[in-house]
């Protein structure tokens, strides 16, 4: 019954897809909070995951996390865990090094601001790359869980045994973590007087700093906490995906790809964008071959940028 | 409470503010006009400290304002209603005003300084819920005072709050900035509605060419023919 066979492919990369959808989702939510309040590219922004996967692996195998919450609950965890140190760490390189280059004292330069900006954070990825690759080595490696070897079995859906769909376990949880870490990061920006702080920065820093809001301030805390949100769907991937300090440079580009579809600047857009990547990404494995995956995605990021540069899922977000 | 003294400010380019010299005391309403590109709004972003100036002092309640930040400024009691309203378009309007009321003494004062804008402007109260960017003209200017007003500001300074309004909405917009100015706040306002501006005003200026070309109050500037000619039409 070929029929049932190609129909059972395509739920099956639908559901993987949907699957690592949540956790891109939950990656370009981080880098969607940096650009929306900052402006800023982040080229780093997947050197700053590949750091949180690596945290999140340490926390799990040698920091004690598997000890005390064993292989089941722990990585997830682990994963969580791995959030504050990140946050701390960008909270250490806004402070040191993008404030330099970043906030009301380089909008006056316009271009030239710009100019500085990719540099930097182009070197602080090359940074993170080379050192990871000098203190961790290059062997691939995850966080190991008996979960993502077992499967939830929905189905047959259909009569004689047809249609049975796999859901791995591991995968779905760690996409329900991010779902909820997601919404949990929506509430804040939206209901608690910092968040709805950040936002006022993002739509109009000057107007803010009339308001006697401290906006360098403020870009701090929303890069901290986007390198945070990323380094935790990082933490999430870790357990299904080996990697390597050369991780990052792979999901910069889904990244970007889910943060421009879900229109630049807008939280729950880059959210979306992120979950269409993922469900690109895993549906074009029906008609592709599997090397090809990220040069779907690339294709598909061109295709956006030339149709509908303002995004499928935001508001444009124009400044005044 | 405000003095600025010899004030010289630019972009790099030519000086714009050329030697300026104002002053505003107390609880006083304070109106600054004169024609465009005469450099008002650039005093005002000097005053909050957007533009850093090239020469001169701005003291506020005797104290030098160029050595505070300027995110430190509306915490001393400044409140700016910048020109364009900008207000935050994707804030509700009631988040707009919580963020008019980051200083400590907004915090403070919000329930009651809240209830006085709502008071104001009773239209905020039906659209408390709505993005601010999504309000008409007017009702943006509304909020852009009314943000200014949950800071408690001992000084609200006020830029072209009529620009692009219909006549009846600014005229509304004047009686509240009375009102205001009757809760003892003290306003500096720069206008193009020459008469208006001047008419609720204790005293006024003309800044022409990034100078004070004359000064006084209403009886004296209406009576300077200059004033009459440029700026009345009479
Ligand atoms: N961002 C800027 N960069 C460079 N020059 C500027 C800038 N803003 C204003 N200027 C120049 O400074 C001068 C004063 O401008 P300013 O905006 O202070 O005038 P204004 O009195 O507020 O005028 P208007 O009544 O049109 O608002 C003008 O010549 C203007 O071209
Ligand atoms: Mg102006």
């Amino acid at each position: 019954m070929p029929m049932a066979q190609l129909l059972e492919d395509v739920l099956q990369a639908l559901n993987a897809g949907l699957l690592v959808g949540a956790l891109y989702g939950l990656m370009c939510v981080g880098l969607g909070l940096i650009f929306g309040v900052m402006r800023v590219i982040n080229f780093a922004q997947g050197d700053f995951m590949m750091c949180g996967m690596y945290a999140a692996f340490y926390l799990f195998t040698a920091l004690g996390v598997q000890a005390a919450f064993g292989p089941y609950g722990g990585p997830y965890i682990a994963a969580i865990l791995a959030g504050p140190p990140l946050f701390l760490f960008a909270w250490a390189v806004h402070r040191l090094l993008l404030s330099r280059v970043t906030g009301m004292r380089v909008t006056a330069l316009e271009g030239e601001g710009h100019y500085a900006q990719l540099l930097l954070t182009l070197g602080i990825a090359l940074i993170l790359q080379n050192g990871g690759l000098f203190v961790l080595g290059s062997v691939p490696v995850s966080i190991r869980t008996p979960l993502s070897s077992s499967a939830f079995e929905i189905g047959p859906l259909l009569e004689d045994g047809y249609l049975t769909i796999f859901v791995n376990k591991a995968r779905a949880i760690a996409a329900l973590v991010s779902v909820a870490v997601a919404i949990g990061l929506l509430l804040f920006i939206n209901r608690t007087r910092l968040g709805k702080t950040l936002r006022a920065a993002a739509d109009n820093p000057q107007a803010a700093i009339y308001m006697g809001i401290d906006v360098e301030r403020a870009h701090r805390v929303a890069f901290a906490l986007g390198v945070g949100i990323t380094a935790i769907a990082g933490g999430l991937l870790a357990s299904s995906y080996p990697f390597t300090p050369y991780v990052g440079l792979e999901y910069v580009i889904v990244m970007y790809a889910g943060v421009v579809l879900g229109g630049m600047g807008s939280i729950g857009g880059a959210f979306w964008g992120g979950m269409v990547i993922g469900l690109i990404q895993q549906l074009s494995t029906l008609v592709l071959p599997t090397q090809l995956q990220n040069t779907a995605i690339f294709v598909v990021f061109l295709l956006i940028v030339l149709l509908r540069p303002q995004g499928f899922f935001g508001r444009s977000v124009e400044r005044t | 409470m405000l003095e600025i003294e010899d004030l010289h400010a630019g972009y790099g380019g030519p000086t714009v503010l050329k030697g300026l010299s104002i002053r505003v005391e107390a609880g006083e309403f304070v109106s600054i006009v004169g024609p465009n590109g005469a450099g008002k709004t650039t005093l005002f972003k000097t005053i909050s400290g957007i533009l850093s100036p090239t020469a001169g002092r701005i003291r506020f309640d005797g104290r030098d304002l160029l050595a505070v930040r300027p995110s430190e400024r509306p915490h001393l009691g400044i409140a700016h209603v910048p020109e364009g309203r900008q207000v935050f378009p994707s804030l509700s309007v009631m988040d707009n005003l919580e963020m008019g009321a980051s200083t400590a003494a907004g915090r403070r004062d919000w329930v009651r300084n809240r209830r006085r804008i709502l008071d104001l402007f009773p239209i905020l109260g039906e659209r408390s819920g709505q993005p601010a960017g999504t309000l008409s003209g007017g009702q943006q200017q509304m909020v852009a005072i009314a943000r200014g007003l949950a800071s408690s500001p001992r000084l609200l300074m006020l830029d072209e709050p009529s620009m692009g309004l219909a006549p009846a909405i600014s005229e509304q917009i004047f009686e509240r900035l009375a009102e205001i100015h009757r809760d003892g706040i003290a306003i500096l306002l720069v206008e193009q509605r020459v008469a208006e501006a001047l008419a609720s005003a204790d005293r006024g200026y003309v800044l022409e060419g990034g100078r004070i070309a004359l000064e006084g109050d209403y009886e004296v500037l209406s009576g300077d023919d200059r004033v009459r000619q440029a700026y009345l039409g009479l």
